[in-house]
């Protein structure tokens, strides 16, 4: 197997944390679990989020906010699947946990407007389908102009 | 990107907080969405979609015009 670049064995570390414990990890804990210096990962961190692969605390580049699908801080759109419980960034990267992790899930999320709990359901590899809709706010050319509020 | 009932319930978040309703994505888009974008994250290879790619996803999907466009400074 070709040896990895740092950012590939960094990125490869912050999914395969999050996905087994459904908390994405600081540059700390990736240092571990890859065994190499902090701040070699906090630049790799920073590497990635030129590359639109995550983004970290804007006061903090040690720590990750999100690493899409998965988010960093909990959010209005848990998902649960594989046992475990993870929060989402939006309605979108809800769905996205399903199809990053390839299993079934569930998230107990709600209107947007008016809180009623609605549930999205993935069963079988497939979507449950019902009829919601998901709401756009920001054109594609701006999402990540302030991916936060996108 | 928030989840709503129906177009009844963002029209009213809309006019609430005073935002332009833009485009509704059905579940079945979103999923292919999700599928598209994240299928593979958790791979060596992972990476987000080339400004091509979007195009070509956006489409297939049926979300076409300049909000879509990855590249529109709409």
């Amino acid at each position: 197997m070709p040896e990895q670049d740092v950012d590939t064995r960094v990125k490869l570390a912050i999914y395969e944390i999050t996905a087994e414990t459904g908390r994405v990890p600081n540059s700390s804990a990736v240092s571990r679990k890859i065994d190499i210096n902090e701040s070699e990962v906090v630049a790799a961190f920073g590497r990635l989020h030129a590359k639109r692969l995550l983004l970290p605390e804007p006061d903090d580049p040690r720590r990750i906010r999100m690493a899409p699908p998965f988010s960093g801080i909990a959010t209005a759109f848990p998902v649960e699947a594989n046992g475990t419980n993870y929060f989402a960034n939006c309605v979108w990267d809800a769905y996205g946990i399903a199809a990053a992790l390839h299993c079934d899930a569930i998230s107990r999320a709600s209107d947007g407007h008016t809180g009623e709990p609605l549930t999205l359901e993935v069963k079988n590899g497939q979507p449950v389908l019902k009829p919601y809709v998901a709401h756009f706010a920001v054109p594609a050319a701006h999402w990540w102009d302030n991916l936060i509020f996108t | 990107m928030l989840l709503f009932r129906s177009e009844e319930t963002v029209d009213m978040w809309c006019a609430a907080y005073n935002i332009p309703r833009r485009p509704l994505v059905n579940l079945a888009q979103l999923w292919q969405l999700a599928v598209h974008w994240y299928g593979n994250r958790l791979t060596v290879e992972s990476r987000r979609p080339a400004l091509d790619e979007m195009v070509s996803i956006f489409s297939s999907l049926g979300l076409t015009g300049p909000f879509w466009d990855p590249k529109s400074d709409q």
